[in-house]
């Protein structure tokens, strides 16, 4: 079994907490609400939708939402050790990760891909694929992102800092100065399938589709199995 | 702070196998030398004071752990190398000026000056809050005014040596080269008027977020998104500004972002070419530079006003 | 028979032994794990739980290996020490959610609500509970799956005397349908009420095993402290002295209670009653004052 529902729902429903998922849904409304204004001001333009899609949405909201689902499907568990009342049953670890996996994509999706979608359907109407292409993009890099920080986060303690040092610092800022850095983020990466859809010339990523395709997979499959290896390992060292 | 005596002696006497347990004698303490203290106190200027020094130590972790000197140190040391390495290049090959302005360091660092307040603000508010001990302050002769004040006092105080130092390096490195005295002179007064302002800013900002929640990771990465999701969004802005042609708007869009409004505020009135995420350098209007000015002091008061509210109610 | 072995287990941190060469073997019934905080005995519980491996030796239930094998929850029930669950659920939801996790439904959750009396607060989220009620419920959890052993780490915390006596009746009743049931606890008492089998650490060393009572017997190096009431003290007194077995005496005359200190157990109760028939005097009390688990604990402790 790949899937246990009742870890789904207790990752769901941590994740999701009252406070947190406020904080999750004030990204995509930014968005959106940017999006609203823009397009009220310039009217619908490809360069622009391009700018903010590819500056904003996948540069900074994806990658926030990831850390911020990714590290909180099992950070918090295992910070104070509640997790000890998933691990004390005869569930299969892959499958637990696999579960939490499923959810924490299936929120970064759902709060950074799609209001991608809905803010590239308004600022550049139905007429370009960009929408679309950034959409995926925002897709596949959520269960990039997902995985990676998932994997962060059982192994530690600080894994939303280094993720987002990792996303914003690391990707953003320096991946716009120095080249090399640009082959090793899953921004690009996410950007070369958007490339493939978009078609528009718009969507630019450095890193070629094949070599980005297996280095998604590649991440997305090491770093789901060795969470997983670190799940079966975990200790509790006693009285605090 | 009073000092306490330890209570010396044990008045009556237990345990012994012999004795019956009922109440054969009146209970009593004896007086043996055990005083209430009524000497002289320091008083609330002294606490704020030793507060106030203390937070700033802390910030850059002397007086704690060997782990949490890693991250100021690091941080600070970068600024400072690459402040050394300009000098450097500019010594090494005869450079007439700076390869870099005064006030465009900080611009160019702010990642570093990001990462410093969203892992230190924390290390300042979060660990009181977390752990209860704020009303131990509140139950001495300090107020709330100022315990805050001491920490934010303290915070950009921490901030302007971090963006201070380098750029004493740079004038320092700058006179060795025997660039024009006065030229260097105004550049680094002006960078360093630029650094007190940011400092202020920032400070508040990352108080004000860190003092939300007492978990410290939640702290850091809500400062670090506070700082880095305005700065995604207006460098949009303004690069959709600038394809439209609607340069007045690069300014005004800057207000929406803590760096841009330091920007801003340099451009206008320090003389300084602002970095906005366009192809070239726009210079915000008179108008920008001020608003600009006025929002960042209004944001740092109102951050202000925010931490003496939230510590109205902390820790009950 | 499920019996959990410890096969000269160490483990240490660093350059802290935590447990040091320890053997033993937990059977059905209920054993209490004693020692002073720090002795090693959560480090030993976990161990025993699988969230911590033996650095060396082998911890086994039925001789398969505990240690990164999580069908062996299937007969483990563990109540953690420490205090964080999902405080966002209710007590009801969280001990539904165990059992769906053992593959069961919600029957068996409501059965192990019934047997720690949380019905009332079933519905309540458990950030509203009290210590106690959040033991219950980690005890409910933990029962769901009606497991043969039960694992419990001071579970006694928190807990107000009546809830106290709810929860030890529970484990005597689980330890006398052959369940193996062990938990620890630095507080005396509640061992020495509970405990057929206690098993003593201290600073990671197995110091003791078995029946209190007995450990004290095998104690031969410290004197017996007995406390005598008869109808003649002092000729008692100077009765017993002459023979070798007693080693001290003390009249205390305000209770008029003879203190004794016997070094040779064996001979000294065939030595009272006979000297009290040869002079004439009746006794009135004879009972141990340092067999209680107390006295055995800090004479363990000390040496």
């Amino acid at each position: 079994m790949l899937y246990h529902p009742t870890v789904a729902r207790l990752t769901q429903r941590a994740i999701l907490g009252r406070r947190r998922a406020l904080i999750l849904l004030l990204l995509p409304v930014l968005l959106i609400v940017i999006a609203i204004v823009v397009r009220a001001l310039v009217g619908a333009d490809d360069e622009v939708t391009a700018d903010l899609l590819g500056g904003f949405a996948l540069a900074t909201m994806v990658p926030l939402i990831g850390v911020i689902a990714g590290t909180g499907a099992i950070g918090p568990e295992i910070d104070d050790s509640s997790i000890v009342y998933l691990l004390a049953k005869p569930v299969p670890r892959p499958t637990i990760i696999l579960t939490k996996l499923t959810v924490a994509v299936g929120v970064t999706a759902a709060f950074s891909a799609l209001p991608t979608l809905v803010a590239g359907f308004i600022l550049g109407g139905n007429g370009s694929r960009l929408a679309v292409a950034y959409a995926l993009a925002a897709a596949v890099a959520s269960v990039a992102y997902a995985a990676f920080f998932l994997m962060l986060g059982t192994i530690s303690r600080h894994a939303v800092v280094f993720g987002l040092v990792y996303a914003l610092v690391w990707e953003a800022l320096l991946g716009s100065l120095v080249d090399g850095v640009k082959t090793l983020s899953i921004q690009q990466w996410a950007l070369a399938v958007g490339e493939k859809i978009g078609q528009g010339g718009h969507v630019v990523s450095d890193v070629a589709l094949p070599v980005a395709t297996v280095l998604l997979v590649v991440v997305t499959a090491g770093a789901t199995w060795f969470a997983a290896q670190r799940l079966r390992s975990l200790t509790l060292a006693g009285e605090e | 702070m009073p000092t306490d005596a330890p209570a010396t002696g044990s008045p009556g006497s237990t345990g012994n196998p012999g004795t019956t347990a009922a109440t054969a004698a009146t209970d009593v303490i004896h007086d043996i030398g055990y005083r209430h203290y009524d000497g002289p106190r320091l008083g609330r200027g002294y606490a704020r004071r030793s507060l106030f020094t203390q937070s700033l130590r802390a910030a850059y972790g002397l007086g704690r752990s060997a782990k949490s000197k890693v991250p100021p140190a690091l941080l600070f040391g970068i600024m400072c190398l690459v402040a050394l390495i300009l000098v450097a290049v500019a010594i090494g090959t005869g450079m007439d000026e700076l390869p870099l302005e005064y006030t465009d360091y900080a611009i160019y660092l702010q990642p570093v000056i990001f990462l410093f307040i969203a892992a230190q603000a924390p290390v300042s508010v979060s660990r009181d809050l977390r752990f209860r001990t704020v009303p131990l302050y509140f139950s001495r002769p300090v107020e709330r005014l100022d315990y805050v004040s001491a920490k934010y006092a303290a915070m950009a105080s921490a901030l302007f040596v971090l963006t201070a130092t380098p750029l004493l390096i740079l004038y320092v490195g700058a006179l060795l080269a025997k660039l024009d005295f006065t030229d260097q002179t105004k550049g680094f007064a002006q960078g360093l008027v630029s650094a007190a302002l940011l400092s202020l800013l920032f400070a508040g900002i990352g108080l004000a977020i860190a003092a939300l929640t007492p978990r410290r990771g939640f702290g850091v990465a809500a400062v670090i998104a506070a700082f880095t999701v305005p700065f995604g969004a207006v460098s949009a802005l303004q690069g959709i500004a600038w394809e439209q042609d609607n340069l007045g708007a690069i300014g005004w869009f800057a207000l929406f972002s803590p760096i841009g409004l330091i920007d801003n505020v340099q451009s206008t009135f320090l003389g300084a070419t602002p970095a906005t995420a366009s192809p070239e350098p726009v210079d915000p209007s008179t108008a920008a530079g001020t608003a600009a000015l006025l929002v960042a002091l209004a944001l740092a008061a109102g951050c202000f006003l925010f931490l003496l509210r939230r510590y109205r109610k902390a820790g009950l | 028979m499920t019996t959990i072995r410890i096969d000269s287990v160490s483990r240490w941190f660093g350059n802290v032994v935590a447990v040091n060469d320890v053997t033993m073997a937990i059977g059905p019934g209920v054993t209490g794990l004693l020692g002073p905080n720090g002795a090693g005995k959560s480090t030993l519980i976990n161990m025993m739980a699988g969230f911590l491996s033996p650095s060396t030796g082998a911890v086994t239930l039925d001789g398969v290996r505990i240690w990164r094998n999580e069908q062996v929850y299937k007969q483990i029930g563990l109540v953690p020490e420490r205090e964080a669950m999902y405080d966002f659920l209710t007590g009801r939801e969280f001990v539904l959610a165990n059992a769906e996790l053992h593959g069961l439904g919600a029957d068996a959750a409501r059965k192990a609500l019934a047997t720690v009396e949380m019905e009332y607060a079933q519905n309540r989220r458990i950030s509203t509970y009290s210590k106690g009620m959040r033991q219950r419920v980690k005890m409910a959890s933990a029962l769901v799956h009606e497991p043969d052993v039960l694992l419990l780490d001071e579970p006694f915390n928190g807990m107000d005397p009546r809830q106290r006596m709810h929860l030890m009746d529970l484990l005597r009743q689980m330890g006398a349908a052959g369940r193996t049931v062990l938990f620890s606890s630095h507080i005396l008492e509640e061992v020495e009420q509970l405990a057929a089998h206690i098993e003593v650490i201290v600073a990671g060393r197995h110091a003791a095993s078995g029946d209190f009572r007995k450990i004290r017997r095998l104690m031969t190096d410290r004197p017996h402290h007995y406390a005598v009431r008869s109808s003649d003290d002092r000729a008692l007194a100077s009765a017993l002295i002459a023979d070798p077995s007693t080693a001290g005496l003390e009249l205390d005359r305000r209770d008029g209670i003879l203190h004794i200190q016997a070094v040779d157990f064996a001979r000294f109760t065939e030595l009272l009653p006979r000297v009290a028939r040869d002079h004439g005097i009746r006794l009135y009390e004879v009972s141990p004052s340092d067999e209680s688990l107390e006295s055995v604990f800090s004479y363990l402790v000390a040496a």
